[in-house]
């Protein structure tokens, strides 16, 4: 393939945009896709080789990559890359490139819309679970409290998710 | 007695109450009040808000912390997801410009994040403060002769350097297999101790990935150790190794009988004689005939007054 300097600074401006600061501290050392289990389970698109795509000025090209959905944000990579380039705040990053860009499956509009109109990503009618095992039938979260929906439906339609046209 | 402020996050009030009712049994038994965040929402989960805009998330997050800071309280979580999502989100806002701009948009809420009320894991409360001592000294039942594969879950142990408690080494961690000690049982180690048991993301985005990376480390557990029960602090693990097992054993991938799964808490509530018709309720594998041996009387050790 052909290398473009150009794609190259889009890609690390848009990544480092999202939250993905360390990107550019990258040595391709691989330490990070050694103990990434979205990798071990077969997600290409992690760590390591995601950073070597995105540095290649790849963005467009691997938007619809389903690997970063994969990702279980649960830092080891964080914890091992010797460079401290957070791995994980890049994948993340890439994440929200493509959130942003709608690139994103559909069953993953679910608990946008849950947490949304309840305040819950998940939300079940556990009213009767409750009782039964003894607690008050409505949980003193949100899911209840229409206030604190308001809240957080403001907080949502402030920033870029409210623009996606999804509630 | 000291208060708690007690966030519940989505999974345990709503699929797994017996597991918040555990919590609101065995903390006044320890000193601690559990208190209410009233009107507190999603952590935000990370397939949501965290995926789309930093801001956003910080400031759901810091709405939800800003709750226990007006009861000055510091806040507990059993959700291994809410406390590396809640823990993030803070140390996020240690940044100057991060916090400004998250202040502005709660000011539109009427609220101010302080950064006063401090994020721990019910498993460090256990572990930390009120330390395995004072938890045997509460024991009605000993496990003494069971055997325990621990599961403590990614979103406790990394990144270490935004949590407020850190395990000696995380990819070796102890302080569940100490909690678990502490009730008699035998905890032994087990290869893949450390590995992701597959739940969150990965297996809404791709379940048969995410089984078999389960399966991967059912096995280990299951070769190296053949536990009685295995025992975790992660309220995704937990739903994990519970639903997961009888698709795996239907599906002919496993040949033996799925293992009974318990959050800590309920096992440690059991230990202390509690109801488990309120502690231990809910679950897709039958644990029955477990539950009846840790409360039968041959493990009796004292009655607690
Ligand atoms: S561990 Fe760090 S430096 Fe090494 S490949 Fe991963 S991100 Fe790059
Ligand atoms: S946070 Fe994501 S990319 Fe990093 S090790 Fe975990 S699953 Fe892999």
């Amino acid at each position: 393939m052909k290398i473009e300097q150009k794609k190259i600074d889009e890609a690390v401006q848009t990544i480092t945009g999202y939250g993905g600061h360390g990107i550019l501290n990258c040595v391709q050392c691989g330490a990070c896709s050694a103990v990434c289990p979205g990798v071990k389970a077969g997600f290409s698109l992690l760590c390591r080789n995601l950073i070597r795509h995105l540095l290649n000025g790849e963005l467009e090209e691997i938007i619809e990559d389903p690997s970063s959905w994969g990702c279980q944000a649960c830092n080891r990579c964080t914890e091992i890359c010797p460079q401290d380039v957070r791995p994980q705040e890049v994948v993340f990053a890439f994440r929200r490139y493509q959130a942003n860009e709608m690139a994103f499956s559909t069953s993953a509009v679910t608990s946008q819309m849950n947490l949304y109109e309840t305040g819950h990503a998940v939300f079940t009618d556990a009213r009767e679970l409750r009782k039964k095992v003894g607690l008050p039938a409505e949980p003193p979260t949100s899911a209840y409290n229409e206030k604190a929906q308001r809240e957080i439906q403001a907080l949502i339609n402030s920033g870029p998710m409210g623009e996606l046209g999804l509630f | 007695m000291e208060k708690i402020g007690l966030y519940l996050g989505c999974n345990i009030p709503m699929k797994a109450p017996d597991i918040e009712q555990s919590f609101r049994n065995i903390l006044p038994e320890f000193g601690y009040q559990p208190v209410d965040l009233e009107g507190a929402t999603c952590c935000p989960a990370w397939g949501t808000a965290p995926s789309f805009d930093m801001d956003t998330w910080c400031a759901v997050s810091s709405r939800n912390i800003t709750i226990a800071e007006e009861k000055e309280v510091d806040v507990i979580t059993g959700c291994n997801s809410c406390f590396g999502v809640l823990s993030e989100a803070k140390h996020f806002l240690e940044d100057k410009a991060r916090r400004t701009a998250v202040n502005a948009k709660l000011a539109e809420i009427g609220r101010e994040f302080k950064g006063t009320s401090d994020i721990y894991h019910i498993a460090h409360l256990l572990h930390n403060k009120v330390g395995v001592d004072r938890i045997r000294d509460k024991l009605k039942y000993s496990f003494k002769g069971m055997k325990i594969a621990v599961q403590t879950g990614c979103h406790t142990l990394w990144p270490s350097d935004v949590y407020k408690v850190k395990e000696e080494n995380p990819y070796y961690p102890t302080i569940l297999k100490e909690l678990c000690e502490a009730t008699g049982a035998d905890v032994p180690h087990y290869s893949r101790l450390e590995a992701c048991c597959g739940m969150g993301g990965m297996r809404s985005t791709d379940v048969e990935k995410s089984l078999k990376l389960f399966a991967e480390k059912l096995f280990s557990i299951k070769e190296e150790v053949d536990p009685d029960i295995i025992v975790t602090t992660c309220s995704s693990c937990f739903l994990q190794f519970d639903m997961s097992q009888p698709i795996l054993k239907e599906r002919g991938v496993i040949d033996f009988e799925p293992i009974p799964t318990f959050y800590y808490t309920q096992i440690l509530a059991l230990a202390m004689g509690f109801d488990p018709a309120q502690v231990a309720a809910i679950s897709q594998i039958d644990r029955s005939q477990i539950i009846a041996d840790m409360q039968s009387e041959r493990r009796l050790v004292k009655e607690v007054a």
